[in-house]
């Protein structure tokens, strides 16, 4: 039990502590690519200390969902944080829930985003709300089926016994082909979901490409900032599912401290190096046309049908 | 022995998947030149396969038609098919018979169609390659399909050396590849239909000034 509160409040605290770094590292990344200096990792954190100091205007056109929104996003993303392994293969929400709670609490989330972008009455809102449902709707499919993919490998949705499964080489060897796909279709849909370059550029408030920055366009003081801590909150549990599902070295696999500070610096290590990743990624590709969206959306949900059948035909 | 086996027979798989993953990247790709790029790359993977099929096996022989596979379609004819771009100035697929989801969506139900095709034949084979077999099937369709779905000469041409490269496969997969000189009777026939189709191309061009077949279908005074 005691282990239990433990494993919640560590990793409460190594997420959101984790979150605004990763959205700072792939700023600086970049930066530094287009040869910039670039803002400090830091920023991010000194962005939140100052939206929570900050009076919040809300229009008075809105209705509760509007201010329970951010609260809902935040606790949701949150939450599904909790059922994803971090640094230590056991969860601590272990038995609320399995992967599928965790796909289904960050669409809650997202859910509850479009309707306060409609909310306010604002058309930068509705289009934004509109085309989150566009790119929600694709990304839900693609994902589901990577992590089936990934569970009939492992023979099992709940997290922890995958990543246990996995972090003691059970597994990965004989059955590369069906991890490698659903890898990739994962890749793909952390990028739409969480709003990153080629499907939205967090970057701008350009209004003809915007789609997460239009939803939350009203949002001032503390409610921005529970809500941009949620949006790096949600990278950070992409990430860490990605991390963990496919690369889970390190990870600690028992509750001594010496293999759970292993297993943070470790995931630290893996988090940094995903995060430069995006960062490259995002220097490399230009924003894709709305429309050209549902062809790499498309392409995400053929990995992980290929995947899907990888598994019941290289099963020899 | 037992194990490396296993091992070596789950890198062969691996690597036919990629093979197939880089079928599904040219149906998504509309970009000319991207999609030769992307033929290249496959037939790389293709002789990753083939010299690991070599490998494992011991059989000397395909190093050679790996090795050809390499110069022919990793080398040289993705250089001529550059060439007939750059001459013909066409940078886009604008005109497809069916738009990029549909395609792949059509693409994974051919997939399927392939792997139920050859669900009863592969249990009877003992080689270590023999799950490929319903990857080569599958790329064969693929690269038909692309065939059928693209207008401009070019990526048709594409979709035939996408098929070519699924026959290889096969071939490999089922009997750990044909004798070597039917191999080297079938990359000559490949260098030349390329070579050929090249010159269709500009001729093409020059009749129409397009590279679109469709053109063909049509009677002209």
């Amino acid at each position: 039990m005691l282990q239990a509160i433990f494993l919640v409040v560590a990793q409460t605290i190594v997420l959101l502590a984790v979150s605004p770094f990763i959205v700072g590292l792939i700023k600086k990344v970049k930066a530094r690519l287009q040869l910039r200096r670039g803002a400090s990792v830091f920023q991010p954190y000194a962005d939140l200390a100052k939206l929570f100091r900050k009076e919040p205007v809300v229009s008075t056109t809105t209705s509760w969902i509007f201010t329970a929104t951010p609260y809902i996003v935040f606790a949701s993303t949150l939450a599904a944080g909790l059922l994803v392994p971090i640094f230590v293969s056991r969860t601590p929400l272990n038995f609320a829930g399995n992967i599928i709670a965790v796909v289904y609490l960050l669409a809650l989330g997202t859910f509850f985003l479009m309707l306060a972008g409609l909310d306010a009455g604002s058309a930068f809102g509705g289009m934004g709300s509109s085309r989150e449902a566009i790119v929600a709707s694709l990304t839900e499919p693609a994902m589901i089926l990577s992590i089936f993919a990934i569970a009939l490998t492992k023979g099992s949705t709940n997290l922890s016994t995958i990543v246990h499964k996995t972090a003691l080489l059970e597994g990965i060897v004989t059955d590369p082909s069906p991890y490698l796909m659903a890898l990739a279709a994962l890749f793909i849909v952390a990028i739409a979901e969480t709003g990153r370059v080629p499907v939205d550029n967090p970057a701008t408030h350009l209004e003809l490409t915007m789609i997460h920055e239009a939803m939350v366009l009203e949002y001032s003081g503390r409610y921005l900032a529970l809500i941009e801590w949620a949006a790096g909150l949600k990278l950070a549990v992409f990430l860490s599912l990605i991390a963990n599902i496919f690369a889970p070295w390190g990870i600690a696999t028992t509750l001594a401290p010496a293999a759970m500070g292993i297993g943070l610096v470790a995931y630290l290590l893996k988090i940094a190096g995903l995060a430069m990743l995006i960062g490259v990624i995002e220097c490399m590709f230009a924003k894709l046309r709305l429309f050209r969206v549902t062809d790499l959306l498309g392409v995400a949900f053929i990995l992980a049908l290929l995947g899907l059948l990888f598994f019941y035909i290289l099963r020899s | 022995m037992q194990i490396s086996s296993h091992i070596g027979s789950q890198l062969v798989d691996l690597c036919s998947a990629l093979l197939l993953l880089t079928c599904f990247a040219i149906v998504a790709q509309r970009r000319l030149s991207a999609c030769v790029d992307l033929f290249a790359l496959q037939s790389a993977f293709l002789v990753l396969t083939a010299a690991l099929v070599a490998f494992l096996t011991g059989n000397h022989h395909i190093y050679i038609a790996a090795g050809l596979t390499g110069l022919i379609k990793v080398i040289i004819i993705p250089r001529v098919l550059k060439k007939v771009i750059e001459r013909l100035n066409v940078k886009r697929e604008l005109v497809m018979n069916v738009n990029v989801p549909a395609g792949l969506l059509i693409c994974g139900a051919l997939v399927m169609l392939a792997f139920f095709i050859t669900q009863p034949i592969i249990p009877l084979g003992f080689l270590l390659t023999r799950d490929s077999l319903a990857i080569a099937l599958a790329i064969v369709l693929i690269g038909f399909f692309t065939m059928i779905a693209r207008q401009k000469a070019v990526s048709q041409l594409v979709g035939f050396l996408v098929m070519e490269n699924g026959l290889f496969l096969g071939a490999t997969a089922a009997t750990y590849g044909m004798p070597l000189i039917v191999e080297l009777g079938v990359f000559f026939d490949v260098l030349i239909a390329v070579l050929i189709a090249g010159i269709y191309t500009n001729r093409l061009q020059d009749a129409f000034d397009s590279v679109d077949t469709s053109h063909l279908t049509v009677l002209k005074e």
